[in-house]
């Protein structure tokens, strides 16, 4: 196999000196283009190992000359594109949200920046597009609203919460009735109630139904001689087609006799004033918003 | 092939005059279209950014990539991205009409228009008017050059960018610094490309870097026209002394027709020590080419169909007194007296021509007709799937979509939207209790549109509805938009 090694006068090169079958092999030189390109390569490859985080220590690692770390580089981005909106947050933080929603700069601003938050923080109870869910937490995207559907009322709803402990919390409780009526009232009560909010049963007939006597002593006070709630109080209206927690007689008789009433947390403390301010923008403007 | 290629690469340097970097100048017909349309394409280059054109009342640059506002601006013409469609055409037609005139005329796109081609070309003038101006061993000649082509190529640099931003605001910016990054990188990068390229890659480009030259024979054919050294007539090569083979001695055909003589015999065939052909081995068709390549031994891959070879030997033959046309554009096979075709003519009317041909008719028709029937109106509208619908306190039933609105040209829209295909449904937009909307000229309109149907008239499942947007002002329509109203019962 081996041979001596010799001079190649076609290519100007010599050979290794292996030969199989009579081909051998040149010993071409590397270029020198690419043997400079590798060590350029190694020394840079070095360099790099000393300004940035490249080795494990036992307990730690090496944090490099120039102090690099992935967290560090975030929230560099996160100032700057702080920075970038600052004039848009500054005009939040000065502004009502009455203010924000008036002036179309402003909306487009808070509506996505509000879009951004509430499917951060909203979205995990009344769903990604804010359509609530049937039995749990109301949809805010319909016109009915529990505590009302103004700007302010939303502001002030999603700072404070409902039935938590912040001390300006929305608070309210339906007691329950088990033990003040019997079974036979309650049913009648609730057929009465459902019937409040069947358009095709006449005013005539309804005020006819034994439960009409029973809601009126019973449940007007809170929730209206014609069903149309208090807002105030949270309490919900029974003579519309929107029931959070079932429109079925028995649904009804259930909440009768042992009353769901939904809590939510205060959001002011957690998210910061402006934070609300966009996320009362964005639901405002989901459809339901009222003047 | 592989002879081919291997000559054109290696062994061109045992023949060809000493590299001075710069060809000899060749003067003749082909150097004259050269020289105009080197002239004319970098003319364009140089000068189109700076041409204005008034755009709505501003003026503005004619030709601009507005790359912030995703806009192409052309004349009178204004792109917007979804307009993609008709870039990809343009490609289409490009490529084909690249094929088309390959297949006639061989490489002169290579040889005439790449960008390669032409700025080489021009930093070749510049070293050979530095030459003549210091004389060619002058001590400070490199660096002359040199400072030339770093000017040239950062103005070069500087136009580039002028494509993508207002040129004349550029200009005082980028000297008193106050460009953006993206400028000085853009400048730079290009600047960098075109000096090494054009001054120091040079036909290094076409031999070793550019897929063109890999493939373009498979778009020849025979009748293909493409230099050529005619074979029959140049051999064998001798001085000029030697007295010429008697059968071409008569020769008149000239200039850059195909000859006739189809009998001819090659490469000596009457006693080749006392007679040579009309080649005097003089050298003048290699130091003049700019890949440095002997076109003597055929057609090759280094060969770029510049012609300058052609336009240095017909010097030579006037001087000796000879018909041109020892090299000349010529089916390759006329080189060892071959006949092109059936019938020894050439035909304009072949398959791989008409083939290419009939792509860029169809593609360029198409993209006329798109051209055309451009819609300057870019709507989508988008149905909200979570949830669905909404059900009101009243019974009614809403549903939400998103709506996208742009609108080309200058003018403000003023516009309403109407709801086809539902029974008693409302429409209107997030802020308002109308469904009308003024968006400015150039600018993108995105709102949630609501559609209620009272409960009486509420579809149960489903139902196929349509969006139509008219022009307030002219009452035209502008858009129609196919979607889906949702009813409580869901798909059927
Ligand atoms: S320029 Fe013409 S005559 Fe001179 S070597 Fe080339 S082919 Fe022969
Ligand atoms: S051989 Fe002739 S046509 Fe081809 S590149 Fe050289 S000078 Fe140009």
């Amino acid at each position: 196999m081996a041979s001596e090694r010799r001079y190649d006068p076609v290519t100007g090169q010599y050979t290794t000196g292996h030969q199989w079958d009579g081909i051998e092999e040149l010993s071409t030189p590397l270029p020198r283009w690419w043997v400079i390109s590798l060590v350029v390569c190694f020394i840079i490859a070095i360099i790099y190992a000393f300004l940035y985080p490249a080795w494990p220590t036992t307990k730690t690692y090496y944090t490099g000359l120039l102090g690099w770390t992935s967290h560090s580089e975030l929230a560099e981005y996160q100032t700057e594109a702080r920075a970038g909106q600052a004039h848009w947050r500054e005009q939040i933080a000065a502004n009502t949200v009455g203010d924000i929603a008036a002036s179309d700069d402003l909306r487009t601003f808070a509506v996505a920046g509000g879009k951004a938050l509430f499917n951060e923080n909203c979205a995990g109870c009344h769903g990604i597009g804010a359509g609530g869910q049937q039995g749990q937490f109301p949809s805010l995207i319909d016109d009915d609203w529990l505590w009302g559907g103004t700007l302010d009322d939303i502001y002030q709803t999603v700072t404070h919460g409902i039935r938590n402990t912040d001390e300006s919390s929305r608070q309210s409780e339906m007691p329950s009735f088990k033990d003040m009526m019997s079974e036979e009232e309650i049913a009648a009560t609730a057929k009465f109630v459902l019937a409040m909010s069947d358009t095709s049963v006449s005013a005539e007939t309804r005020n006819a139904m034994p439960g009409a006597e029973l809601y009126t002593n019973n449940c007007a006070g809170c929730h209206g001689a014609e069903g149309e709630g208090m807002r105030m109080m949270g309490v919900p209206a029974l003579a519309d087609q929107i029931w959070l927690y079932g429109e079925t007689e028995e649904a009804i008789r259930n909440q009768i006799v042992r009353p769901k009433m939904g809590s939510m947390p205060a959001w002011g403390g957690r998210l910061g004033d402006d934070a609300v301010k966009m996320l009362s923008v964005y639901v405002h403007s989901l459809g339901g918003g009222e003047k | 092939m592989h002879t081919h290629a291997s000559t054109a690469l290696g062994h061109a340097s045992a023949q060809r005059a000493p590299r001075t970097g710069t060809p000899h100048a060749a003067t003749g017909r082909f150097r004259q279209v050269k020289t105009a349309l080197t002239v004319f394409l970098l003319g364009l280059y140089y000068i189109v950014p700076w041409v204005r054109w008034t755009r709505g009342g501003e003026s503005s640059q004619a030709v601009m990539f507005d790359a912030s506002a995703q806009r192409f601006y052309f004349f009178g013409l204004e792109f917007w991205p979804h307009d993609l469609p008709l870039l990809l055409g343009l490609l289409i037609f490009s490529a084909a009409a690249l094929f088309f005139v390959t297949s006639l005329f061989g490489r002169v796109w290579c040889g005439f228009a790449c960008p390669q081609t032409v700025w080489t070309d021009l930093f070749f003038a510049i070293d050979r008017r530095v030459d003549r101006m210091l004389g060619r061993d002058h001590p400070l000649g490199q660096w002359a050059k040199t400072g030339v082509h770093v000017v040239v190529a950062i103005f070069t640099g500087f136009t580039f960018a002028g494509f993508f931003t207002n040129i004349v605001e550029l200009g005082p910016q980028f000297i008193s610094g106050q460009a953006s990054i993206v400028a000085y990188v853009t400048v730079g990068v290009l600047t960098f490309t075109t000096y090494t390229l054009a001054a120091h890659a040079r036909e290094n480009v076409c031999l070793h870097m550019c897929p063109w030259p890999r493939f373009q024979a498979a778009l020849l054919d025979p009748e293909s026209l493409v230099v050529t050294y005619q074979n029959w007539r140049g051999e064998p090569r001798a001085r000029a002394r030697v007295p010429l083979r008697p059968e071409i001695a008569t020769l008149d055909s000239s200039a850059y027709i195909m000859p006739r003589v189809a009998t001819a015999s090659v490469a000596g065939s009457s006693a080749a020590t006392t007679y040579r052909g009309d080649c005097i081995d003089c050298g003048k068709c290699v130091s003049s080419c700019p890949t440095r390549i002997d076109i003597r031994e055929g057609l090759q891959l280094g060969c770029i169909g510049c012609g300058l070879c052609i336009d240095a030997c017909n010097t030579v033959m006037e001087r000796i007194g000879r018909p041109h046309g020892l090299i000349n554009m010529a089916p390759e096979l006329s080189s060892v007296g071959g006949c092109a075709g059936k019938s020894g003519r050439i035909r304009l009317f072949r398959a791989k021509p008409m083939f290419f041909a009939s792509i860029m008719m169809v593609t360029g028709s198409a993209m006329a007709w798109a051209l055309a029937t451009r819609s300057d109106v870019n709507a989508a509208v988008e149905h909200q799937r979570q949830p669905p619908f909404v059900k009101l306190s009243d019974g009614s039933i809403r549903n939400d979509y998103t709506l996208r609105f742009s609108r080309l040209g200058v003018h403000d829209s003023n516009v309403e939207i109407r709801v086809e295909g539902l029974d008693g449904a409302a429409i209107r937009l997030s802020n308002s209790a109308q469904a009308s909307f003024t968006q400015g000229a150039r600018r993108s309109f995105s709102d949630r549109v609501m559609v209620t149907v009272p409960k009486g008239s509420v579809p149960k499942v489903r139902v196929p509805i349509a969006f139509v947007i008219t022009d307030r002002e002219t009452r035209a329509p502008v858009a129609r938009l196919e979607t889906y109203f949702w009813g409580p019962g869901g798909v059927r």
